[in-house]
């Protein structure tokens, strides 16, 4: 068949569209940089308040988490409530080496992010072949299948004590005084994050995911592995996340498994902070965290004494209303209010309900 | 010898105590087809429930079901018609809205309550019985004759009354259904209901049986999943069995391995049925619903 | 060697056999149509040669090679594109990006992917739609866009599975017009059609499936006024 044996109709309307869907990571440069710029001064005009950088800097740590998460979730289409796993592989890895072996933070994340994407690879092959809600009920079940083992392999994780690494100040040991540089730290990984999820939306592999998230049969049918990209997005996905658990150890430096395994702070939350940021945007899950966690620490500090539990009750009302009236989360509600006519509801045909 | 009997009636106690819990889920997953995460917290409101039917009325808990059958029956139909009906087809959507109502029920009650522990006390359920060597607790063998009766009296429910036909056949095949002047969405608003009740009636039998707190929902929730699932979507019996093979799994696993890794074995088994047989062990229709064949 | 050759192929679903024993070969090159009334098993004898079923029995062989127990991203990579019966977009998508999908194949670069996906949507006509979101598009519109997704990526043989469905007379026209002129460049096609214009205008090979197995096989001309041919079809109340 002559692919060469074309009708010549390109015209302006055409040129756009196929700059647009070649655009790279140096299209996105600019507005990247402009937002980690603003997250800059933000941090920089809190300067000197402890309580408030601690905030921030959990914001940051939460919202590369949240971006890590969307990598599979929201380009991917495959919603994982199980990356909590990942998060405390991290973290232990991490733990371990610098415990037992002396080595620098620093150093101590790429094997936690290795063995958080070997993990990933061999925990998701099984379960990728459920779809929707089974699929994230399995990755359910890894959690609490992983938080019993971690209770149970007491010398590798400290069991139900978990571990602590002792206060050794100094840049390489990762362990500041002062919170500017936590939040400086976790500013570095939500930047590496959003760096990361660029770059996968600007690629093949993104392209891919999308496809299997719209319709893996469709996909199928284009000579896409559907395996392999689910993968090799949950990979991605894990190997960040590993790298936020390890930076979550040295910033608590005291971390158990209900800590590192809980669904509300790491599990659904990843997912929930997406969800409200708007799943599948790359800013997103950023806004999410950067909205709900300073929100979190407000609500338990003003009712948590008389009420408690009530920042995680709002919390959950929070996620009710936005899973019945804003699921596409705040950035695609504002994306929504620019394209009006694209985003009205429409019915959909037969064959795309895809289950 | 009496070992291997202990453990088994261990396993088949705690299997009465999932069964019941998981009878109202399947319900609701195996007939409308609707992931609903607030079940365990339907449970623990039946518990506290019956708490506080005998701390302001002096009602045993046993007792103290009556008033929270139809209770739990109109919150589940205000969920459902609020909540889940919206998000109909959309399962991933159904999944955040009721964990968000589990994250709301456990704090409201946790806000309420204060975080103290209680415990609620039964005249009927002291003391154990003797069954040939070994010794059960009374209220744990309530449990699992209320496990069995109110599976029994579901079954007869769904299969000789004209409503309980309605549910049936909705489950099957909606739009056959509603060609048969069956309205869909009252059987389904009811079905939740029913759901809701029979968590709820779980929560009053298990109340004297242990020390309540808020978070107490959320043990029972994924266990019950696991119930459904490898019983079988919607199969009444086989969520009865799938209650004991969780139960007998749990109590042999705690013995033989470690009680810290009974979780673990239970979870790999129900991750390997999902994966390896998704019909689970009755059930008929799962293949479709978890994906593994295309529709039709 | 052929192109295609299909030996016995059989697919059973429980007790039902859907797919009987149908064996037939194809060229190079060839444009074959499929026909037989609903329920034949067109569909699913699609779905064994594109790899979303393997047969329970028989065999499916690709320029001699047994590929029955290929995945479908397989043999779409070896040359089989396809269309669907009920159109299989990617909504969230725009009309380029559901055709560069196809062509990612063949591309590292999303630039290049993207030109020759372009260049398969000026093929289907859609080139003006190129930037719209797939959710806008019309029918027919929907099924050029799955028949570009295809194209991109350079099949040597296109399966088409009702695509005229639903399409008012002038798509129609239009789609006919694109078959001959691909075919005529080379690319073998397999389209299951209901509408007999379509098929006598593809008259050159004909093959009838009814109840999974096949019936007659031939010219147009010659298998619609087959005796057993109009009874499988006119039987169910239609009219030829």
């Amino acid at each position: 068949m002559k692919m060469d044996e074309i009708r010549p109709t390109s015209g302006p309307a055409q040129h756009a569209a196929v700059a647009a869907a070649a655009r790279t990571l140096r299209h996105e440069a600019p507005l990247l940089a402009g937002v980690l710029a603003a997250l800059l001064a933000l941090t920089w005009a809190f300067a000197g308040d402890s309580f408030a950088l601690n905030i921030l800097a959990t914001a940051f740590l939460f919202g590369g988490v949240a971006t890590a998460w969307n990598v599979i979730g929201g380009l991917g289409g495959q919603f994982s409530l199980g990356h909590s796993v990942f998060f405390a592989l991290g973290a232990y890895m991490t733990a371990n080496l610098v415990l037992h072996a002396g080595l620098s933070p620093w150093l101590a994340l790429v094997p936690a992010a290795a063995l958080a994407a070997g993990a990933a690879a061999l925990v998701s092959w099984p379960v990728f072949r459920l779809r929707g809600p089974f699929f994230a009920i399995a990755t359910l079940a890894m959690t609490e299948v992983m938080l019993s083992l971690s209770t149970y392999f007491d010398a590798l994780t400290g069991g139900a004590q978990g571990l602590s690494i002792p206060f050794r100040r100094g840049f390489w040991n990762m362990i500041f005084v002062d919170r500017m540089s936590y939040a400086l730290l976790m500013l570095g990984f939500l930047a590496v994050c959003l760096l990361a999820m660029i770059v996968v939306t600007r690629s093949r592999l993104g392209y891919r995911l999308r496809a299997v998230r719209d319709n893996e049969g469709a996909a199928q049918a284009a000579g896409i592995d559907v395996l392999r990209v689910k993968l090799a997005g949950m990979a991605i996905s894990a190997a960040l996340t590993g790298v936020g658990g390890a930076l979550f150890l040295m910033q608590v430096r005291v971390v158990d498994p209900p800590a590192l395994y809980s669904l509300f702070d790491v599990g659904v939350k990843v997912a929930l902070l997406a969800l409200i940021g708007g799943i599948g945007t790359t800013y997103g899950p950023m806004l999410g965290a950067l909205l709900v966690i300073p929100l979190e620490s407000w609500l338990r500090a003003e009712l948590g004494g008389a009420l408690p539990g009530m920042n995680l009750a709002a919390l959950g009302l929070v996620l009710i209303l936005t899973a019945l009236f804003l699921r596409r989360g705040i950035v695609g509600a504002l994306r929504g209010l620019r394209r009006p006519a694209i985003l009205a509801r429409r019915p959909r045909p037969a064959g795309e309900a895809a289950r | 010898m009496t070992e291997i009997l202990n453990i088994l009636a261990l396993g088949l106690l705690l299997g009465g105590i999932y069964a019941l819990v998981s009878v109202g889920l399947n319900l609701i997953f195996g007939v409308i087809r609707v992931v609903n995460f607030a079940q365990g917290e339907f449970v623990m409101l039946g518990m506290y429930g019956a708490l506080a039917a005998q701390v302001a009325l002096g009602f045993d808990p046993y007792l103290g079901a009556v008033l929270i059958l139809p209770a739990l029956f109109a919150l589940g139909c205000a969920v459902y018609w609020l909540i889940l009906r919206p998000l109909q087809g959309e399962p991933m959507m159904q999944i955040f809205a009721t964990f968000g109502l589990l994250m709301l029920i456990q704090n409201a009650v946790l806000a309420a309550t204060g975080g103290a522990a209680f415990s609620v006390n039964s005249s009927l359920a002291v003391g154990s019985v003797a069954l040939g060597p070994v010794q059960v607790g009374t209220g744990r063998l309530i449990v699992l004759i209320a496990a069995t009766v109110v599976t029994g009296g579901l079954a007869w429910y769904l299969n000789a009354t004209w409503h309980g036909k309605a549910i049936r056949a909705v489950a099957q095949d909606r739009a056959a259904a509603k060609l048969m002047g069956v309205n869909v969405q009252r059987v389904y608003t009811i079905s939740f209901g029913i759901g809701a009740a029979l968590a709820g009636l779980a929560g009053c039998l298990l109340a004297p049986l242990y020390s309540m707190t808020p978070q107490i929902g959320i043990n029972f929730i994924l266990p019950a999943f696991a119930v459904v699932v490898l019983g079988g979507l919607g199969s009444v019996a086989g969520a009865y069995l799938g209650g004991f093979i969780v139960g007998l799994t749990e109590a042999f696993s705690g013995y033989y391995l470690d009680p810290a890794l009974k979780h673990a074995v239970l979870f790999v088994v129900f991750i390997v049925v999902l994966v390896v047989r998704p019909q689970g062990l009755f059930g008929h229709a799962g293949a479709e619903e978890v994906g593994l064949r295309e529709d039709g | 060697m052929s192109f295609l050759q299909i030996e016995n192929a059989t697919r059973r679903f429980g007790g039902l056999t859907a797919v009987d024993h149908v064996s037939f070969a194809m060229e190079a090159g060839e444009l074959v149509c499929l026909i037989g009334p609903n329920g034949a098993g067109k569909t699913t004898l699609f779905n064994l040669l594109t790899g979303q079923l393997a047969p329970s029995d028989g065999r499916v062989l690709f320029e001699g090679r047994d590929i029955g127990h290929l995945k479908p991203e397989r043999r779409a990579r070896l040359g089989f594109g396809r269309t669907f019966q009920i159109s299989q977009t990617l909504t969230s998508m725009t009309v380029l990006e559901n055709a560069m999908v196809g062509a990612l194949l063949h591309h590292a670069r999303l630039g290049d992917a993207a030109e020759e996906a372009m260049r398969a949507l000026e093929m289907v006509g859609l080139a003006r739609r190129a930037g719209d979101p797939s959710a806008d598009l019309t029918l027919g519109e929907r099924r050029r866009l799955e028949v570009a997704r295809a194209l991109a990526l350079r099949p040597r043989l296109l399966l088409l599975d009702e695509v005229m469905a639903g399409l008012n007379a002038t798509e129609v026209q239009e789609i006919i017009d694109l078959v001959a002129e691909l075919n005529a460049g080379g690319l073998a096609f397999l389209v299951i059609e209901h509408n007999l214009k379509v098929v006598r205008a593809f008259s050159r090979r004909v093959l009838v499936l009814d109840h999974g197995a096949l019936l007659a096989e031939g010219g147009a001309a010659e298998v619609l006024s087959d005796p057993e041919v109009v009874a499988a079809y006119v039987g169910k109340g239609r009219a030829a």
